[in-house]
């Protein structure tokens, strides 16, 4: 039976469950070395192989080891890491519980009992050292399916007190990692275009929400933000200077803003190649909207289509070989892909009014924009197969970004009242969530890759 | 001409990166700034310079490209204004060609210009429906037909600029097809020579 669930209730302590001692618990618990991933891969999937759809997991606040605690990090901090995980869907998540004893193994042994009698399948504990300007938090993930609560992973990460939060995320990120072998996708960012300052400007915030900064103020039209492979930079339209240009900006850097593209008509939909020596881009400049190709590096662009009407929107595929678009080549809007080079064009949709094709990640997936009746995101397969609907109204869905470990996906959506803001969903279209919303609306989300 | 005149912009593309910058500076989200990488070693160097010395202004020129811009720049959108001769046009949902009742309003349109020798300045504008990076595109080419209608008219394409704000300019605000038919424009400014 599993009782994980009783855990969640608010106000249940845990020290009034059933207290489980496993004799075999006698030593190691503490001293173990750092397991292979794989041994955090097999407890999930012995858990999996029990039919639960989710990895019970409990974070007791961290345990302040150096330093005086006094922002309560101890406390907040496993409870973003617990966030992090929960949005994972792989984990099923029991937080805000006493630190796990730090000194003796005894009561460490007990504790882990406790939590194991209850339903958990893993025990993180984290340890904070508090040094200034400097803050580290070294996490313990425990298996508390093996007999001896095997430690399955151990590591320090320290950052400045000021990116605090950030912790919280690698660590959310590091247990991800240990038990998919691929990390987690807290520690990322969302750029968008936000409207609440009365003009359309550019806004970063962290995936869920926080830390919402503005970093464009030049009170004209922004739109399009897309990141770099390296996170270093967005590359977004504009019409700061009169005329809707391609620029380049490095919000973390002290650098000038670049101008990418300034040619005669539009210069819109930027999109980096998966290695960054590439952006790809929707230029008029030969009288009507195709897909450009400017080669970083050298300032020198490529024209990829040659059809009369719109291209327009292009996406990478994630190995850098194929493009998707938007043409009207064949009536309406559909989504196209054709070879990097722009040759082998197909088309891959065939009903509806299609646009804003966005590439898993993973390569297997293109999620966009179809308009039958209201504007809602579906997804096919590259070869035009497996086409399916992520989301059904309320209202319209558009603009979809994939996480970068394509399980995740953001958009903006007008179902709520006060106009568009943003949402998340898993990739299958369940789990659809808002992000806590910042005033204005909000649109033209960019998922970031992982963060270094 | 848009592709002569996109040629000089793309020669003038560096010299305006050097000195562009944000208003104030982009603010630096405090999360990860000290964790960025450092400016060196990039692996995706930029076309355009990518200078770390500051400009001599921390404000941005406020218009249009004017370092060593070439005769062909065209002039920013905030020197033209809107002139009582000339009447907007209308265009079908997700359409660019020109209507036959608006392609009298063209004609008209076409007569005062060519007997007033201003600059003209089309927008492109869409409804609200559907993504930005399509509307601009719609906008462009709904901007486009209507120019080329007035060069088939006789007016000088020398004369005509073209821009697209796709769906981020209406002047209906409205959630009704009334009031987009009311976006689905194109719209005219002039400028004296």
């Amino acid at each position: 039976m599993n009782v994980f669930s009783s855990l969640m209730r608010p106000g249940r302590p845990l020290g009034l469950l059933v207290a489980l001692v496993l004799a075999a618990a006698t030593t190691g618990v503490l001293s173990s070395p750092p397991a292979a991933r794989s041994q955090g891969a097999d407890v999930l999937l012995n858990v999996l192989a029990t039919g639960a759809k989710k990895l019970n997991i409990v974070i007791p606040n961290f345990a302040v080891v150096a330093g005086t605690d006094t922002a309560g990090l101890g406390r907040s901090l496993p409870q973003v890491t617990a966030k992090d995980l929960t949005f994972s869907a792989l984990f099923s998540v029991v937080s805000d519980v006493p630190p796990i004893p730090t000194a003796d193994p005894a009561a460490v042994r007990a504790t882990f009992a406790n939590f194991a009698s209850a339903g958990a399948h893993a025990g993180l504990q984290g340890l904070l050292s508090l040094r200034g300007d400097r803050t580290e938090v070294e996490m313990r993930l425990y298996d508390l399916t093996s007999p001896e609560f095997r430690l399955i992973a151990a590591k320090k990460i320290e950052l400045p007190t000021s990116q605090a939060r950030r912790l919280a995320h690698k660590v959310a990120d590091e247990v991800v990692m240990q038990f998919t072998g691929e990390p987690g996708v807290a520690d990322t960012k969302i750029a968008y275009v936000n409207s609440g300052g009365g003009s359309k400007e550019l806004s970063l915030m962290d995936y869920d929400g926080a830390g919402a900064t503005r970093v464009t103020s030049n009170k004209s039209i922004n739109l399009s933000p897309v990141w770099s492979p390296d996170t270093r930079s967005l590359a977004f339209t504009s019409y700061m200077r009169g005329y809707p240009y391609l620029y380049r900006m490095f919000p973390f850097e002290q650098r000038p803003v670049q101008v990418v593209a300034g040619f005669l008509g539009i210069n819109t939909s930027p999109a980096f190649s998966p290695d960054g020596r590439f952006l790809a881009m929707t230029l008029s400049r030969d009288g009507n909207p195709e897909v450009y190709l400017l080669t970083l590096a050298t300032g020198a662009f490529r024209r990829l289509t040659t059809y009369g009407g719109i291209d327009t929107e292009p996406t990478w595929s994630p190995t850098g070989r194929e493009i998707a678009f938007v043409s009207e080549r064949s009536g309406g809007a559909h989504i196209f892909v054709m070879d990097a080079e722009g040759a082998n064009v197909r088309r891959i949709t065939q009903a509806g009014f299609n646009t804003q094709p966005r590439w898993s990640p993973k390569g297997d997936t293109i999620a966009f924009t179809s308009r039958q009746g209201n504007f809602d995101i579906w997804a096919v397969s590259p070869d035009g197969s497996n086409l399916r609907r992520l989301t059904a109204g309320p209202g319209n869905n558009e603009g979809a970004s994939w996480a970068p470990n394509g399980r995740h996906l953001v958009f903006q959506s007008n179902r709520s009242a006060g106009g568009y803001q943003l949402f998340t969903m898993l990739a299958d279209g369940s789990e659809q969530q808002p992000i806590p919303r910042t005033p204005g609306e909000s649109t033209s989300a960019s998922w970031s890759p992982r963060l270094p | 001409m848009a592709q002569r005149r996109g040629s000089a912009l793309l020669l003038a593309v560096p010299v305006i990166a050097l000195s562009l910058f944000l208003v104030g500076c982009p603010k630096r989200p405090a999360t990860t700034a000290a964790s960025a990488p450092p400016p060196t070693g990039s692996p995706s160097p930029s076309a355009a310079a990518p200078s770390t010395t500051p400009s001599p202004s921390m404000t941005p020129s406020p218009a249009a490209p004017s370092t060593a811009a070439p005769s062909t720049t065209p002039p920013a959108p905030s020197e033209f204004t809107a002139n009582a001769n000339l009447k907007d046009v209308f265009f079908d949902f997700d359409k660019y060609d020109i209507r036959p009742s608006d392609a009298r309003i063209l004609d008209t349109n076409a007569t005062w210009l060519k007997s007033n020798n201003n600059l003209v300045l089309i927008e492109g504008h869409c409804d609200e429906r559907g993504t930005n990076e399509y509307n601009l595109a719609l906008g462009e080419r709904r901007a486009k037909a209507t120019m080329n209608y007035l060069v088939a008219q006789g007016v000088q394409a020398n004369r005509i600029t073209i821009i697209s704000y796709g769906k981020e300019r209406p002047t209906c605000t409205e959630h009704s097809e009334a009031c987009w038919a009311q976006n689905r424009r194109a719209h005219f400014l002039v400028k004296a020579r």
